[in-house]
C-alpha cells in the first residue's frame, strides 16, 4: 500500500514538475502579450507589474497608425507566399528525383543544400545586394523572397526527401503501367499521398520567410519593409516605446502561432521526421 | 525561424530496385527520357536556382576578398591575400571569433541539458502530457527579432520583469543590483538567453524522438541487471541516443555559431563590443565601416571553420553507418 502511495506521489511530482516547466517557458510571451493590453504609460511603469491594471487597445492603435507598419504586413506576407510558392515549385520535383531515382545531380543537391546550412547568413546576403541590385530587384518583395528561397529551398528538399522516402515506389509503378507518363504520375498520384508532408514543408517554408530579418535587413529600405525589420525600428526611431512595440510583436505573432496550432500534431512528425532519420 | 530549420542527416543511399521489365520497355518504345535524365531534369530547376542564389554570391564573396575599397567599382583594387591577414590579426575581428565559441558553448550547453531533462520528463509522463508538450513548443514559431525584444524588455536594467520578479523571490535585494545587457562581464551569457528559450523546445523535441525510438525491453534487461536512475541513463539512454544527441548538437552548433539577428536586437553587439559575435563583425566590417574587402574575407574564412568543424563533428561523433 505504501508503496502505491510512493508512486502515485512520484507522479504527480514530476507533473508538477512538468507544469511548471511549461509555465516558466510560456511566461516571456504570455507577459509580452499582456503588456500589450497594458496602457501605454503602464506598460513601462516602475516597478513593473505582470498583468495589466486596466485593459487598453491604445497600443495596437497607435502601433497601426504609425506609417509604413501596415504596408509592412503586406510586404512581409507577399514576400512569405512568393518565397513558399516558388520553394516548393523547385523542391518537389528536386526531392522526388533524390528519393526516387537517387540521381547524382540529386545527391549533388543535397549537399549543396547543407553546404548553405553551414554558410553564415551575411556572407550570402552581402553578396547578393549587388547581385539583385544589379537586376534591379533591391527593394521589392520579390528580390527578397529570392534572397529567402536560399534558406527555405534547401530545408524543404530535406523535409520533402524525408516525406517521399515513406512513399511506397509501386505507387509511381502502378501509375506507369495505367498508362500515367512519370510526371503525371508525380502530380495526380504520388504528390495526393504525401499531401500532409508537402504541407508542413510549406509552413516550414512560410515560417521561414516570415521570420527572416537579416536579409530584410540588407536588401530592404523603404517599399519593401517588413514587419520585424519595421518592429525593429521602432525602438531606434521613438526610443524605449514599449507598449506599440508589445502591441505590433503579438499581431506579428499571431499568423505563426495560428498556422502551427492547426497543424501541430503533423509539424511535431515533420521537426522530428528531419532530424532523428538517418 | 532560419536557426531552428530542422535538417535531416543524408542518408545513405540504397540501391535502387530494378524496375518490371513491362515499364522499362514501354518507355524505350515511346522514346522518353531514361530514368538519369528525367531525374535531372527535376532537380535541375533546384539546382540552377540554388547555384545562382547561393553559389554566385559566394563566388563573388571569394573574388571580393581579394579586394580592397569600396565595392563600387571605383577605387577598388587588388590586394592579394591582405584581407585574410587583416581578418587573422585583427584583435576585433580574433576577439569576435571568440566571443562566437563562448557563446556557442553556452547555447548549445544550456539546450542540451534542459531539453534532455524536459524530454526525459516528457517522456516518463507519456501521451498524457500532450498538451504539455504542445505548450513547450511554440517558441519555435516566434521571429528571433520579436524573441530579442522581448528578452531586452524582460531585463531592462531595473525597469524589466525579472530583475523585479528575483527581487520579489529574494534573491536579489534590489531590482538594479544586476544590470543584464549592460555588464560586459554578464551580457555574452544574456543575450543567449532568448536563444536558449527560443530553441530548447527543438531539442526537446528531437530528443523525444530519439527516446520513443528506444526499444521499451532494453531498459527491462538494465533494470533486471539492477541498473536504476541515474545509472540507466549514464549506461543505456545516452549511448543509445548518441546519434540523436549528434544531429541535434551540430545543428544547433552551426546555428549559434551564426547568430545575428537576436544578438543586434539586444545589444547591437554593446556595451564595449562584448556581445559582438562574428556574423554582427562582419556585418558593420561592411556596412558602417564600409569594408567590404575585409568583411568578405573574414566572411570567407568562418564559413571554412564552420564546415571543418561540421565535418569533423559529423565523422567524429555521428558517425553515419556506424553502429555504436
Amino acid at each position: 500500500m505504501s508503496h502505491l502511495l510512493a508512486a502515485r506521489i512520484r507522479t504527480g511530482l514530476l507533473w508538477a514538475a512538468a507544469v511548471a516547466v511549461v509555465a516558466l517557458y510560456a511566461f516571456p510571451f504570455g507577459y509580452l502579450v499582456l503588456t500589450s493590453f497594458k496602457p501605454a504609460v503602464d506598460a513601462i511603469a516602475v516597478p513593473p507589474t505582470v498583468l495589466p491594471q486596466r485593459f487598453s487597445l491604445d497600443n495596437y492603435l497607435t502601433a497601426l497608425q504609425r506609417p509604413g507598419v501596415t504596408a509592412s504586413f503586406v510586404n512581409s506576407v507577399s514576400t512569405a507566399v512568393i518565397a513558399t510558392l516558388l520553394s516548393m515549385a523547385l523542391a518537389i520535383p528536386a526531392a522526388w528525383a533524390i528519393t526516387r531515382y537517387r540521381s547524382r545531380t540529386g545527391r549533388i543537391l543535397m549537399a549543396g543544400s547543407l553546404l548553405v546550412r553551414m554558410a553564415p547568413a551575411v556572407a550570402i546576403g552581402i553578396p547578393l545586394v549587388t547581385i539583385l541590385g544589379a537586376v534591379g530587384l533591391t527593394d521589392t518583395p520579390t528580390g527578397l523572397a529570392l534572397a529567402q528561397t536560399t534558406v527555405a529551398l534547401p530545408l524543404s528538399i530535406w523535409l520533402l526527401a524525408s516525406f517521399f522516402e515513406g512513399v511506397p515506389r509501386e505507387i509511381e509503378e502502378a501509375a506507369l503501367v495505367d498508362g500515367c507518363g512519370r510526371f503525371t504520375a508525380l502530380r495526380r498520384v504520388i504528390l495526393p499521398v504525401v499531401s500532409g508532408g508537402v504541407a508542413v514543408t510549406a509552413i516550414f517554408a512560410f515560417l521561414a520567410s516570415w521570420n527572416e530579418f537579416l536579409f530584410a535587413l540588407l536588401l530592404t529600405s523603404v517599399r519593401a519593409q517588413t514587419t520585424p525589420i519595421a518592429i525593429a525600428n521602432f525602438q531606434s526611431q521613438f526610443g524605449l516605446d514599449w507598449g506599440p512595440m508589445t502591441a505590433l510583436a503579438t499581431l506579428y505573432s499571431v499568423p505563426a502561432v495560428v498556422l502551427t496550432l492547426l497543424l501541430q500534431r503533423r509539424i511535431v512528425a515533420g521537426l522530428s521526421l528531419g532530424a532523428v532519420k538517418g | 525561424m532560419t536557426r531552428t530549420a530542422p535538417v535531416a542527416p543524408p542518408r545513405t543511399p540504397s540501391a535502387p530496385a530494378p524496375e518490371p521489365a513491362a515499364v522499362r520497355r514501354r518507355s524505350r518504345a515511346r522514346g522518353r527520357l531514361s530514368d538519369a535524365g528525367y531525374a535531372t531534369l527535376l532537380a535541375a530547376p533546384a539546382a540552377v536556382v540554388l547555384l545562382a542564389l547561393v553559389g554566385w554570391p559566394l563566388v563573388k564573396l571569394a573574388v571580393d576578398s581579394l579586394y580592397t575599397g569600396s565595392g563600387l567599382g571605383d577605387g577598388r583594387s587588388f590586394a592579394g591575400l591582405d584581407n585574410y591577414l587583416t581578418a587573422l590579426t585583427d584583435p576585433g575581428i580574433r576577439a569576435a571569433a571568440g566571443r562566437t565559441l563562448a557563446y556557442t558553448v553556452i547555447v548549445v550547453t544550456a539546450e542540451l541539458v534542459l531539453g534532455l531533462a524536459v524530454a526525459l520528463l516528457f517522456h516518463r509522463l507519456g501521451p498524457k502530457a500532450r498538451i504539455l508538450q504542445t505548450l513547450f513548443l511554440y517558441p519555435l514559431m516566434i521571429a528571433p527579432v520579436v524573441a530579442g525584444l522581448l528578452w531586452r524588455f524582460l531585463m531592462i536594467d531595473n525597469v524589466g520583469i525579472v530583475n523585479e520578479l528575483l527581487t520579489r523571490v529574494g534573491v536579489l535585494g534590489n531590482p538594479g543590483d544586476v544590470s543584464w545587457l549592460s555588464d560586459p562581464d554578464l551580457v555574452l551569457f544574456s543575450v543567449a538567453l532568448p536563444d536558449i528559450w527560443l530553441t530548447t523546445s527543438f531539442m526537446t523535441l528531437v530528443l523525444y524522438a530519439g527516446l520513443q525510438a528506444i526499444p521499451p525491453d532494453l531498459y527491462e534487461a538494465a533494470r533486471l541487471d539492477g541498473a536504476r536512475g541515474l545509472r540507466l541513463l549514464v549506461s543505456v539512454t545516452l549511448p543509445l541516443l548518441r546519434p540523436v544527441i549528434a544531429v541535434a548538437l551540430i545543428i544547433r552548433g552551426v546555428d549559434a555559431a551564426r547568430a545575428f539577428d537576436v544578438i543586434l536586437i539586444q545589444t547591437d553587439g554593446g556595451p564595449q563590443s562584448a556581445s559582438e559575435t562574428l556574423s554582427l563583425t562582419i556585418y558593420k566590417t561592411m556596412v558602417s565601416y564600409n569594408d567590404p574587402g575585409t568583411a568578405a574575407a573574414t566572411s570567407t574564412l568562418f564559413m571554412i571553420v564552420m564546415m571543418l568543424v561540421a565535418m569533423v563533428a559529423v565523422l567524429t561523433i555521428w558517425r553515419p553507418g556506424k553502429e555504436s
